[in-house]
């Protein structure tokens, strides 16, 4: 879908138009889930996270300026929500991203046996600190801008170039055991 | 895998994919259909529901000013005419024939005191 679209649907959600957005949820369903899983390790919570957004977005649908650009007003509201919910459930946070084991968490790197790319990479995500997690699921996985990624997240840019490149740092390494693996 | 400097602002491609990937999660359809049921019971209020939705507590409100004021008013006429009593008091006591009290000649001096 074009950015025309996006801002087409945007603007007639605006006027209260529900299926609209529904097409909208449907366009940022996916992203706004892996930020949310990203934020919160846990999947349910992730959707409860992504939905709260959601509904909050069409709320304050009225509110969105048109002139601007829809996902970075909408991941605000997503990534606000599951940093709320975070805080209401510090109690489950501490079972990160759905268990994963205490090996791969510890040195998700060089972790051998079942666990696959995915797994692994999680494990990676969960040493990082939310920020730095943040910052590099939205600019490599989700493809935000780094000034967008320091508005949304309120911190300078310089900030946000520093958490990619040390989130990045981990990850690498997850992928390059990966496919040292995969070579043997 | 290519070597990034540190405030390199070039997207890692392959890093993105796999990140991707890892953080996807299933029934996006289901996911979809929830919400968009929800939409209609969440529907955003137009600017009159909006003022409907606040006539109740506006009422209250009204009525709560209304009622303090009109205290306010009372209290302030029954302060006046507390302190019009003190000096006709004595006035008409002294021309009852009768002794006034020692309150009573006490406030009539402070009030014909002040300049």
């Amino acid at each position: 879908m074009t950015g025309v679209d996006e801002a087409n649907l945007a603007g007639r959600a605006g006027k209260g138009d529900a299926e609209a957005f529904g097409a909208l949820i449907e366009l940022h369903q996916a992203m706004a889930r892996r930020v949310a899983y990203a934020i919160l390790e846990d999947r349910e919570d992730a959707d409860d996270a992504a939905q709260e957004g959601f509904l909050s977005a069409w709320k304050a649908i009225a509110r969105y300026d048109p002139n601007k650009a829809f996902r970075p007003w909408l991941m605000q509201i997503v990534v606000n929500a599951a940093r709320d919910l975070r805080r209401r459930r510090r109690v489950r946070a501490a079972e990160p991203l759905d268990k994963i084991s205490p090996a791969a968490r510890d040195d998700p790197a060089r972790e051998a046996g079942d666990l696959d790319l995915g797994e692994r990479l999680r494990a990676a995500l969960a040493t990082l600190p939310e920020r730095q997690r943040l910052a590099v699921v939205l600019f490599d996985a989700e493809g935000y801008a780094q000034a967008e990624i320091a508005a949304l997240l309120g911190i300078p840019e310089g900030t946000v170039k520093s958490d990619v490149f040390h989130g990045r740092r981990a990850l690498r390494r997850v992928l390059s055991t990966v496919k040292e693996e995969w070579d043997a | 895998m290519p070597e990034h400097l540190p405030l390199d602002s070039a997207r890692d491609v392959e890093l993105g994919a796999a990140l991707r990937e890892a953080l996807a999660m299933p029934f996006g359809g289901a996911f979809v259909n929830r919400l968009r049921a929800r939409l209609s019971r969440n529907r955003p209020r137009s600017w009159d529901e909006e003022l409907a939705g606040w006539f109740w507590q506006g009422l209250v409100a009204a009525v709560l000013v209304t009622v303090l004021a009109g205290w306010g008013l009372s209290r302030s006429a029954a302060v006046a005419d507390e302190s019009d009593t003190g000096i006709t008091s004595v006035a008409s006591q002294l021309l009852e024939g009768s002794t006034p009290g020692t309150n009573v000649l006490l406030a009539s001096m402070t009030s014909t005191e002040t300049p």
